[in-house]
């Protein structure tokens, strides 16, 4: 390769578009490391307080697309402040000062501000496309300046973020030239919508392919949209509380026929039940359906449609379909490849038969086989039951299985799941990420340590007996890149074992477990690459300081550590010290 | 990992961490507590701990969880402080108590879904059954009396007297708010005995956003204490319960586990 014209290399790697092929050329020789950074176009940076900017600007100074992540995984269920961090402003700041050729920014679990959005609108002429998964601190104003100043702008998806919604004309913002839309998605805003600018904005968009409306978007207005928008290949839909009439309801079917690129369905929430039976026209199209916030469409109808959608690559439900549905599902969905099962009766207030047992896991792994990923909230589980799914489906990538209720036992057996989830570990060779739950012992984390090489993500609450346990997954999960443990007891011992393990690592996140402060300041003494953050809600540092010289062996309420580059970070909250 | 036979006793891999006698030890050791602890005398909920080999959990005591939890762990550790300690060991932990409950009780963040899954379902059945006018009636439809008028008690601060409100007349928070004004500015002027001067009494305004003199709160289904006005506007009408008018002064000591909830409710 060394003969080769730098151009002619480059031009061999702009066919390598993986991130880990393309670090893993970088580590070749110096020219090569030179030319790929040079080259680089797309950049994913899993833990945003790793490195900073302006290093990663040097290194990649043709960086066109930027992917950063913030918070810790488990924000999602409240276990992390709001203050604690993941602000994407200083980089934004910095692209911006550099001038980058900006052309597409995703970021998950980060605080975003108007002032951010304002600032990425106006610094990056060629600004195509922005995704936003679960975060906050911004408001419709910011989109506003977004869809406004981004003459260029093809995706703009909202995901699940927290957005204060101020009823403005964000829509409005986008200018009459604007045509070149392929994505939009708003489906997480509260507020109400100016349809008649949306109506406006879908029909000079002729590429739009994606589009995902909020719950403000009616009925009418929806098959208005899907009438001048027919070539849709993913559809988010808005809700009506109530049933349509006849002319209202025929006229959305017919709307729907034509949109015969229709692959992928969601939203529906609050939405009556009849208005999923106007889709039966496309459900044999449909590759992925999204039924997660329909709770109140019952289970049967949910069958009845699902019956038909026999191209399914990717289902989320809600557990309200019951084994009965996922028997259905198995027989029906032979092309399925993901599957989550959501709870959707949470405050335990009915008895409820319906919702899904290992009956229904099972009939899927049977009835499947091209399932490799699956989240699936249950109410009980059985060691025989994971056996046989481990049996029937060994080509499992993720597998997130969790138990409503803590520590709960086999309940035919009374006993752990450790072989249920050991046959698992055993079978799926491929396993790169795992949730575990019910009642479990160390005895599971030393099948897992000892088969799940690839696995890289690990999630675990209330399990466990010893610091025996985290040792075995730590010691035997070569691959393992993120940590995530609540709720069980492991210690310093555990913690302080193999502080190099760490360096292999991006995270570990541990709370309500038993590791003291004492061990964590050993740990930050003897890994100083490490960011080691003790997260404690309602204190600051003032009130930590007073504390007396006991304060050692004092639990730390939640530990949060990752390896970095650019050292303890300077924008952390009061509630957070970084030893 | 080539060659090594698939018997966990003999991977090689962990030889320097499980040793084979030691893992049954473990085991037997784990069943004599078992024995023991099946003899022992201790104070659990009814129904207690039935399960055999079931590994003993201690829960930490999260402060955000409710009181009820709180108090009845507290007693437990009481009687058994002396029996079992809480220290590291990397032998054997000794048997924690396990909460049994007969239904899970509220832990922070679990299950792991995201807030607004929470919300799904409480949200939805006072939707259901909204203006049914047509005739198609093969589903279950859910009778919801409370879309009629959805009547909820409302207290002040220092008026003895309580009234009600209908939160299906009200489009918003600040129409409530209002609506607030209305009930109880003549009885709270009546209360301070505002002898002449005032006439009808102050305006009492600054309700959700703390700068007034008073704070509108509420309870929701769950039992917790909330400030009214974070929430949108019908996700407030399907888990209210009752309302409250606090004096801005004692929010901190009238909602107890507030601030966690706040976060919990803002995700």
């Amino acid at each position: 390769m060394n003969y080769f014209p730098d151009e002619v290399i480059e031009h061999i790697f702009d066919f390598i578009a993986s991130h880990k092929d393309r670090n893993s050329i970088s580590l070749v020789s110096k020219s090569w490391h030179k030319i790929e950074r040079c080259s680089r176009k797309r950049v994913f940076i899993g833990n945003c307080y790793a490195i900073n900017p302006e290093r990663l600007i040097e290194r990649f100074p043709s960086l066109r697309s930027l992917t950063l992540k913030g918070k810790p995984h488990f924000a999602d269920f409240n276990l992390v402040p709001h203050e604690w961090g993941g602000f994407v402003h200083p980089w934004i700041v910095a692209l911006a000062k550099a001038r980058v050729g900006l052309e597409e920014l995703r970021l998950k679990r980060m605080v975003v501000s108007d002032e951010s959005l304002e600032l990425l609108s106006r610094s990056f002429a060629s600004f195509k496309s922005l995704v936003l998964v679960s975060c906050e601190g911004f408001t419709t104003d910011g989109l506003a300046s977004v869809a406004a100043n981004c003459r260029h702008l093809c995706e703009l998806d909202l995901q699940e973020n927290e957005i204060e919604d101020h009823r403005g004309q964000w829509l409005n913002c986008f200018p009459e030239s604007s045509t070149a839309l392929t994505s939009l998605n708003f489906s997480c805003l509260k507020g109400e919508t100016n349809l008649a600018a949306l109506e406006r904005l879908v029909a000079r968009s002729p590429n739009l392919e994606s589009l995902k409306v909020n719950r403000a978007v009616p009925l009418d207005a929806l098959t208005r949209l899907l009438s001048c928008a027919p070539q849709l290949v993913d559809l988010g839909v808005g809700s009506y509380e109530n049933e349509p009439d006849q002319e209202s309801f025929v006229k959305l079917m017919d709307a729907i026929k034509k949109c015969t690129s229709l692959r992928s369905l969601s939203g529906f929430s609050e939405v009556a039940p009849l208005c999923l039976t106007a889709f039966y026209p496309i459900c044999q199209n449909l590759t992925s359906l999204n039924l997660s916030y329909a709770a109140e469409i019952q289970g049967n109808h949910l069958i009845r449609f699902i019956q038909f959608c026999k191209r399914l690559q990717r289902l989320w439900i809600l557990d309200s379909i019951g084994d009965k549905g996922l028997e259905v599902v198995a027989s029906t969905c032979k092309e399925l490849q993901e599957l989550r099962v959501f709870p959707s009766d949470l405050h335990d207030e009915e008895d409820n038969d319906t919702a899904v047992t290992e009956i229904g896991l099972v009939a899927i792994s049977a009835g499947c086989p091209k399932l490799h990923s699956i989240l699936y909230f249950c109410k009980q589980m059985t060691n025989a039951a994971l056996i046989t799914v481990a049996k029937n489906c060994p080509n499992f990538i993720r597998f997130r299985l969790c138990i409503l209720e803590p520590n709960k036992p086999d309940h035919t057996t009374s006993q752990s799941l450790d072989e249920g989830f050991g046959a698992i570990v055993q079978a799926c060779k491929g396993l790169r990420r795992l949730s575990v739950s019910g009642l479990l012992t160390d005895k599971v984390f030393l099948y897992i340590g000892m088969y799940a090489e690839q696995l890289e993500m690990l999630s675990i609450a209330f399990a466990g007996d010893t610091d025996k346990g985290m040792l075995y997954v730590l010691n035997g999960c070569k691959k393992m890149r993120k940590l995530e443990i609540r709720d069980s007891p492991f210690g310093n011992a555990a913690l302080l074992a193999d502080v190099d393990k760490y360096r292999t690592m991006r995270s570990l996140w541990m709370s309500s477990c038993e590791v003291t402060l004492g061990g964590c300041k050993r740990l930050a003494r003897n890994a100083p690459w490490l960011n080691v953050e003790i997260i404690n809600e309602n204190e600051n540092n003032d009130l930590m300081m007073e504390r007396n010289e006991e304060d050692e062996r004092e639990k730390v309420d939640r530990l949060y550590l990752y390896r970095t580059v650019v050292g303890a970070r300077k924008d952390a909250p009061p509630c957070v010290t970084i030893l | 990992m080539e060659g090594c036979p698939r018997n966990r006793e003999t991977c090689p891999k962990l030889l320097d961490l499980i040793h084979q006698e030691r893992k049954w030890y473990h085991d037997e050791e784990k069943n004599n507590a078992d024995q023991e602890k099946k003899l022992e005398l201790r104070l659990a909920p009814p129904g207690g701990d039935e399960e055999d080999g079931s590994a003993m959990k201690k829960k930490n005591i999260d402060t955000r969880n409710n009181i009820k939890k709180e108090a009845e762990e507290k007693s437990i550790f009481n009687l058994s402080g002396n029996h079992f300690s809480s220290s590291n060991k990397t032998t054997y932990a000794p048997p924690h108590i396990s909460h049994k409950r007969t239904a899970p009780g509220p832990v922070v963040g679990w299950p792991p879904v995201r807030s607004f899954r929470k919300n799904l379902a409480s949200s939805s059945s006072s939707k259901l059954g909204n203006d049914q006018i047509n005739k198609s009636g093969d589903e279950e439809k859910q009778v919801q009396p409370k879309r009629e008028g959805m009547f909820v008690k409302i207290n002040m601060d220092s008026v003895p007297i309580g009234r009600k409100v209908d939160l299906n007349a009200y489009s918003g928070y600040e129409q409530l708010s209002f609506a607030v004004d209305k009930l109880f500015r003549g009885l709270l002027a009546a209360q301070r005995d505002a002898s002449g001067g005032e006439g009808e009494g102050k305006p009492i305004i600054g309700l959700l956003d703390g700068k007034g003199e008073f704070t509108l709160t509420y309870e929701d289904n769950e039992g917790d204490k909330m400030l009214v006005g974070d929430v949108p506007w019908q996700m407030f009408v399907s888990s209210v319960k009752r309302l409250r008018v606090i004096k801005s002064s004692e929010i901190s000591s009238a909602l107890r586990f507030g601030c966690s909830k706040q976060d919990k409710m803002k995700n």
